[in-house]
């Protein structure tokens, strides 16, 4: 299972990661059994305050800044393996 | 710091129906509660009719009561400066307007006023308790050979722990009036009703309790009332308690402080805000578990934590909550959203503890951001602020 862990803390949330928790629902049903939704209330763009680029995401170990839907998904299946 | 002596807290909670086809009530309820005096008033008026006019006669009524008992005014007087005021009616010749005031003190002490509005009701260990009453005649004259004298009810009771006060108008004894089953109106069955529901939730709030009462009176009139039902409760009872921590302190060294005070407390949690639910987490070693498969509402969605009753997001869902605060109560209680999961809890609340952090979130102060985005001891400060005069609720701010 691949772990895609997004923030929901107030400033990724108001930036677009309401967006990226509904990307959850658009996947395809074979990239859906390989993939874990997680919620987070602060991936540590914390420490970074002054350059942080909110929203946040994680695929795996692979942490998104400034992330989009569309560079979620491009993630999940670069790390899955599969074209597109 | 987070200690409150009080004996018991008074819980008060009212519900309204207007007469079938009106859009104003007849009746009027007004609350007062002062904290410095630590004492709880409460009067309920019938204005004669129904519609506007009756809405006039016991707001002006209820006002009257109200502001003369806060200034401890002898009874007669008040009741004689309320009938020489109301303006007299043109149909039926009499100014008149029935009154019930209910005033407790900080001991425990209430004094029962009563005015032709049905008896007042105190149930007791499960059962009806007589009260004694004692009969004061107030005469007035109307005109030099038409003497028009009332009978005021005046009783004194020193309530204790799990006593209910429950007074409503005549809306209630004489619904379903003229039904096979209860040919002169629910009458004196509504204490049998009363007992029945208390049996079955002892704990039932007076609020839930005040609710259920009129539900039933509307029924017994198949959903067309004929008159204004009103209804009151008190529910004398240990406080209940509510903690809301929101925002990280302002210095790290206080994190501690504040995973002591969430880890002790006795009572309901929550938790406002990411930051400040990652802080908790650490200091009592507990995960956090984010439900990204319940989203309901345009908030940020809520998340879990053992001994935790609920996490939310922080100044968004403040926000929100703080409008639903301020906008009249709504008759349904049974939306979702973590805003209204907070709502909820803080309705059956007592008292309400607030630990509010004061650090800046460095990252909120872009100006690009929605306005939602206010500063955090604002934002509290108007939630306290509506949960004690609105809500009469106990508040506790504390700033760390």
């Amino acid at each position: 299972m691949l772990n895609i862990r997004i923030c929901v803390g107030t400033y990724c949330y108001i930036t677009g990661g309401s967006d990226l928790v509904k990307v959850k629902d658009h996947l395809p049903e074979e990239i859906k059994e390989k993939v874990t939704f997680i919620g987070s209330a602060c991936l540590g763009c914390e420490e970074d305050k002054q350059t942080a680029k909110p929203p946040y995401a994680k695929v795996g170990d692979v942490m998104i800044e400034d992330c989009t839907p569309e560079k979620l998904i491009d993630e999940i299946y670069l790390q899955l393996g599969i074209e597109r | 710091m987070l200690q409150n002596t009080k004996k018991f807290f008074i819980e008060i909670g009212s519900y309204q129906h207007n007469k079938y086809g009106n859009i104003v009530c007849g009746d009027s309820i007004l609350f007062h509660k002062s904290v410095k005096e630590d004492r709880t008033i409460a009067v309920m008026s019938d204005g004669l009719g129904s519609g506007v006019k009756a809405n006039v006669l016991s707001t002006m009524t209820a006002s009257m009561a109200l502001n003369f008992r806060i200034r401890r005014e002898p009874i007669v007087r008040t009741v004689k400066t309320i009938m020489d005021t109301l303006p007299v009616d043109s149909v039926r010749n009499i100014s008149y307007s029935t009154f019930t005031i209910v005033d407790i003190d900080s001991d425990g002490d209430a004094k029962i006023v009563e005015y032709d509005n049905p008896q007042l009701i105190l149930i007791r260990e499960g059962k009806v308790f007589k009260l004694e009453t004692k009969d004061t005649i107030i005469q007035s004259k109307v005109s030099d050979n038409v003497a028009d004298d009332r009978i005021i009810k005046i009783s004194d009771v020193e309530l204790q722990k799990e006593d209910r006060l429950i007074f409503f108008s005549d809306g209630v004894t004489q619904s379903g009036i003229g039904n096979m089953n209860m040919p002169f109106g629910w009458g004196n069955q509504v204490e049998d009703f009363i007992i029945n529901i208390l049996n079955e939730n002892p704990f039932i709030s007076a609020r839930d309790l005040s609710r259920r009462i009129v539900k039933q009176a509307e029924l017994n009139d198949i959903l067309k009332p004929k008159d204004d039902t009103s209804c009151v409760v008190f529910y004398v009872r240990e406080p209940r308690k509510l903690l809301i921590c929101t925002g990280p302190p302002f210095t790290e060294l206080k994190d501690e402080y504040l995973g002591e005070i969430v880890k002790n407390y006795n009572g309901k949690k929550i938790i406002c805000g990411g930051t400040t639910s990652k802080i908790i987490s650490r200091e009592l070693n507990r995960e956090i578990i984010v439900d990204l498969n319940n989203i309901v509402s345009p908030l940020p969605p809520s998340s879990k934590m053992e001994g935790i009753d609920l996490i939310t997001e922080g100044i968004i869902t403040l926000g929100s909550l703080v409008e639903l605060l301020e906008q009249e109560i709504p008759k349904n209680l049974n939306a979702k959203g973590p805003d209204w999961d907070m709502f909820r809890m803080i309705l059956d609340a007592d008292i309400i503890d607030i630990i509010a952090g004061t650090k800046i979130n460095i990252a909120h102060q872009d100006p690009t951001l929605p306005v939602e985005l206010e500063i955090r001891r604002n934002v509290v400060k108007k939630l306290a602020a509506v949960l004690e005069d609105k809500y009469m609720k106990d508040v506790k701010l504390q700033f760390i």
